[in-house]
């Protein structure tokens, strides 16, 4: 179980991102973050996967805590090593100039294991799209086949836990629907998942529960479907508010319900 | 004709050299967009390393170059560890004044250690001297060029078949990606910076064995800015060629603009070649052209 407590994560020392931002992921479990840009959605992933300093930025309080053991501080290799911990983050993490089967081995650098071979079949089970391409640089693959490569990547790492930093980036509507059902998969599998997600209806579809942040903490957190049906997460989130027609007496409305309750 | 085919010939065997000391730069910079501007310095270092190795303790050459070249691996690790790793993440640009600064701080901690004086290297290898009717290659530039391409090869075996030459080349590519894999990118620099001095080390023994060794050979470290501009700085292969192509103007400059009473150009005629080479292709012939608004 990963526990987030009261973190607060600055950048330069001046910009702050994350203000006391607490939330708790089960083992097991697909859980959903959704937050408009700059709510510090990737901020905490980052701070999660032990990546915060090389973005300049720093924990100035708070704790990250898997199984209560605190994880703040640690490199990103090494909490990959000792927690299975995988971060594949936005936009399509792949080298661009190396083939996709390159790509997949360099994945499972962090381990020293022979089974590397198998995985890659494994892995490609998943993604049959990968196997025409194997041969390819992966510059060349499609938007699609890249975020499959990406997860594919953190699959050769073995993870227990996957932090998926919008995974439907820029991706087609059907791409979309395929990859988060092959997310589901890998759940049923039994690697806990923290989803990030701008498309909040498709995310929360799958989710176990989710949590809303804005400006740097969680300010509403739920079972995914009754997030679904909430109120405000509809109206902000998923463009579904009242069925009235808007007028500016709505748009002043929408500025006092910013004050989440 | 004879003389061309000699001074073409003599251009290839220290343009080998050359080419070796652009893929030291080429390396760092496809890494961490770094120019290594203490290159010269490294070279005197690794130079004198296996001087006292070779020369001093008077090991035989078998046991003195392997232990020479990974202490000129080691102090090149040191190095990186001491100065460039801190800097991971920031600005490239920052590493490269860091490297500005490294080279005066090593080239007065060799002043310091071993003096401004010239030291006689002579290692006596196998006269392997080539005479075909006219045309003769002398024995000491053909054993560099050949260590410099034995040594160029296993870099390149090193990065393109093994697992960790893998993941030298996802770092280069992108070090928060690759950290995000899991792979260790401060780790996988320092090690980029220890094969550098490597290669800078086996150069600098090579370009020594012509002759002496004196701290003014940092001098020779220039060299590298020619062959990698030319080359393109990301690029491997052109730093082969461009290290070729830098040699063989020097020597062909030696051998017919020099005797018309200009004494000194076969120094300043790769510069020129760069600057005819940058006006037409700015990233260089192989260097991979980078759109970037302004």
């Amino acid at each position: 179980m990963l526990s987030i407590e009261n973190l607060r994560v600055v950048y330069h020392d001046v910009i702050s991102v994350l203000n006391g931002i607490s939330l708790e992921v089960k083992d097991g479990e697909i859980l959903v973050i959704i937050g408009a840009n700059g709510a510090g959605k990737t901020t905490l992933l980052r701070t999660v996967a032990g990546m915060i300093h090389f973005y300049n930025g720093d924990v100035i309080d708070g704790d990250i805590k898997m199984d209560d053991v605190s994880i703040t501080g640690l490199d990103s290799s090494d909490i990959m090593k000792r927690y299975s911990l995988t971060y594949v983050m936005e936009d399509r993490p792949i080298f661009e100039y190396l083939t996709v089967e390159e790509n997949l081995k360099v994945a499972s650098y962090s381990r020293w294991d022979n089974k590397i071979k198998d995985d890659m079949e494994e892995v490609l089970e998943y993604f049959p799209a990968l196997k025409d391409t194997i041969n390819r640089r992966a510059g060349y693959a499609s938007g699609g086949e890249q975020q499959m490569l990406a997860i594919g990547m953190a699959l050769m790492t073995k993870p227990k836990m996957l932090l998926l930093d919008e995974p439907s980036l820029g991706l087609a509507p059907l791409i979309t629907e395929e990859l988060f059902q092959i997310i589901q998969k890998l759940n049923s599998k039994g690697i806990t998942i923290i989803l990030v997600e701008q498309n909040a209806h498709a995310a929360l579809g799958i989710g176990n529960r989710g949590y809303v942040v804005e400006m740097g903490r969680v300010v509403l957190n739920g079972e995914a479907k009754d997030l679904l049906k909430n109120e405000d997460v509809r109206e902000f989130y998923l463009g579904a508010g009242e069925n009235k027609r808007k007028s500016y007496k709505d748009a002043k409305r929408y500025k006092r319900r910013k004050r989440w309750l | 004709m004879i003389d061309f085919l000699q001074a073409v010939g003599d251009g290839v065997f220290i343009g080998l050299v050359y080419a070796l000391l652009g893929l030291c730069i080429v390396i760092i910079f496809k890494a961490s967009e770094t120019f290594n501007f203490a290159a010269g310095e490294f070279l005197v270092i690794g130079a004198f390393v296996f001087y006292v190795f070779f020369f001093d303790l008077g090991l035989p050459i078998i046991v003195a170059l392997p232990l020479g070249l990974a202490t000129a691996g080691l102090v090149g690790g040191l190095v990186e560890w001491f100065t460039i790793k801190p800097l991971l993440g920031r600005s490239p640009l920052s590493m490269t004044m860091v490297t500005l600064g490294l080279a005066f701080l090593l080239r007065s901690i060799v002043q310091f250690i071993w003096g401004s004086e010239s030291y006689s290297f002579f290692m006596e290898l196998p006269d392997i001297t080539v005479e075909a009717g006219e045309l003769l290659y002398i024995s000491d530039p053909i054993w560099a060029g050949l260590f410099s391409v034995v040594t160029f090869v296993l870099v390149l075996l090193f990065l393109f078949r093994t697992r960790w030459g893998l993941a030298i080349r996802a770092v280069s590519e992108d070090q928060a990606k690759s950290m995000a894999f899991g792979i260790n990118a401060r780790f996988i620099l320092l090690i980029i910076w220890a094969i550098s001095s490597v290669c800078i080390a086996v150069a600098g023994i090579m370009i020594s064995n012509f002759g002496a060794l004196s701290v003014t050979s940092v001098g020779i470290g220039l060299r590298s800015i020619p062959v990698v501009l030319i080359g393109g700085m990301d690029s491997i292969g052109g730093a082969l060629v461009a290290g070729i192509i830098v040699g063989v103007c020097e020597s062909l400059a030696g051998a017919y603009i020099e005797p018309l009473g200009m004494v000194g150009f076969k120094e300043v005629a790769p510069y020129f070649l760069m600057l005819l080479v940058l006006f037409i292709r700015p990233y260089g012939l192989f260097g991979t052209v980078r759109i970037e608004r302004v």
